[in-house]
């Protein structure tokens, strides 16, 4: 069955996630992945260091307007990609949290730097380890910080992956909520994702 | 230009020994800075005697801090930077807290007003406490939080609990216990908060609120 069947709006997951892929889809998915990819609209998360290398991207010498991200969206409601640009400490965890929650659909995260990816040099009691145990992360952008180029390429790698989408696949759009108990992810998973590694094992007493 | 370093002790010590004798327990010369440590007890009538004596005038408050020595025997150290602004000269008061004594030190925000937020800093990284600070909540942390005071020795450095759990309480706390009500937002929050602070608000800098 195709799209032919659906009475909705095109685009709705909820009227077409039961459509298999068929010429009209994929063409749709072209048009409006093509939109998509080339008018984010980035909702900067900057709390440390690394947003400042982000700040010099979105300045005259990087430009990222060129890539469409021409509105820095400082209102999460109209956004379109949360660009956690630094360490997230726990006690900002809920507030990245109800940010990204407010952030209509579709939506993009992009976890800028070592801090935001993995907790980096803080493996410490204050710091979260990766915001990927707070809220889903498309693309992890490496570095300490990453330069402006790195950060770039992170948006090209979104945009592709952006490209790929499909209206089709219903739970690409799907909200993920924090759970009942209370965390994103199943409490093994955190702990899994925030081990220590490299030197930090021999940091975890005081000697 | 940088003033000489200073040979001796700070003068401010030969007066201090005529002004509190034996509650002067020893001074340091480190550096150049003239440290003096103190006897808890009398430490707040020190600090309001440097603070307001002709010729000693410490004006300014630089700092409040505490350390904790790696040495397990060695007690636990409060510190007041003070700073006496026209004479430029500086002076460092220390009290030693015994570890399984009572950790608490007089306040002296009614002598600084900006020693508020340092003293709440020192409760919430070493648990010290101000006894007569207006307002000793955490800083740092979030006021709900439940694994101690981060910077004691005997703090793990990744906290007490599993990162899950950590993960859950930031996550599952509402911003409302992670800010307070005041930050939030004054006006909706006025009947949450003590009357003593409710007081404080509504006369102070805050704009009118009713
Ligand atoms: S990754 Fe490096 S530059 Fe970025 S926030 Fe962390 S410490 Fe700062």
């Amino acid at each position: 069955m195709g799209l032919i069947e659906s009475t909705g709006l095109p685009g709705d997951p909820a009227v077409v996630s039961h459509a298999s892929p068929n010429w009209v889809t994929t063409r749709l998915d072209f048009l409006m992945n093509w939109a998509r990819k080339n008018s984010l609209w980035p909702m900067p998360f900057g709390t440390a260091c690394c947003a400042i290398e982000f700040m010099a991207t979105a300045a005259s010498r990087y430009d990222l307007a060129r890539f469409g991200m021409e509105r820095q969206s400082f209102s999460p409601r109209q956004a379109d990609v949360l660009i956690c640009a630094g360490r997230l400490p726990f006690k900002l965890a809920p507030v990245i949290r109800r940010i990204w929650d407010q952030m209509p659909q579709p939506k993009w995260a992009i976890s800028m730097g070592a801090c935001a990816s993995s907790g980096g040099i803080f493996d410490n009691y204050a710091m979260v380890q990766g915001i990927d145990t707070i809220i889903p992360v498309d693309v992890y952008v490496p570095g300490c910080p990453p330069r402006p180029e790195g950060l770039m390429y992170g948006i090209l790698l979104l945009q592709k992956k952006i490209q790929g989408e499909s209206v089709t696949d219903g739970a690409l759009r799907a909200d993920r909520p924090v759970r009942p108990d209370g965390l994103f992810l199943p409490a093994e998973r955190v702990d899994e994702l925030s081990e220590p590694f490299g030197n930090s094992v021999h940091q975890t007493r005081s000697a | 230009m940088t003033p000489a370093v200073a040979a001796g002790p700070s003068a401010s010590v030969a007066a201090l020994r005529a002004a509190f004798g034996p509650a002067i327990r020893r001074h340091d010369v480190v550096a150049g800075d003239t440290i003096v440590l103190v006897d808890a007890a009398r430490v707040h009538d020190i600090l309001a005697w440097l603070r307001d004596t002709p010729g000693q005038r410490y004006d300014y408050l630089v700092d409040v801090t505490a350390v904790e020595y790696r040495d397990r025997e060695r007690l636990l150290e409060v510190v007041w930077f003070l700073r006496a602004l026209e004479r430029a000269e500086d002076l460092r008061l220390k009290v030693e807290l015994a570890k399984d004594g009572p950790l608490a030190v007089p306040t002296c925000t009614d002598l600084w007003r900006g020693a508020d937020w340092l003293e709440r800093e020192v409760w919430d990284m070493f648990g010290i406490r101000f006894s007569g600070h207006p307002d000793l909540r955490r800083l740092l942390m979030w006021e709900t939080y439940a694994e101690g005071h981060p910077l004691r020795k005997d703090f793990p450095l990744r906290g007490h609990f599993s990162r899950a759990e950590q993960t859950r309480q930031a996550l599952g706390g509402a911003a409302e216990k992670h800010y307070s009500l005041e930050e939030l937002s004054i006006a909706d929050a006025m009947h949450y908060l003590p009357d003593d602070m409710r007081e404080r608000l509504a006369h102070g800098h805050h704009g009118e609120v009713e």
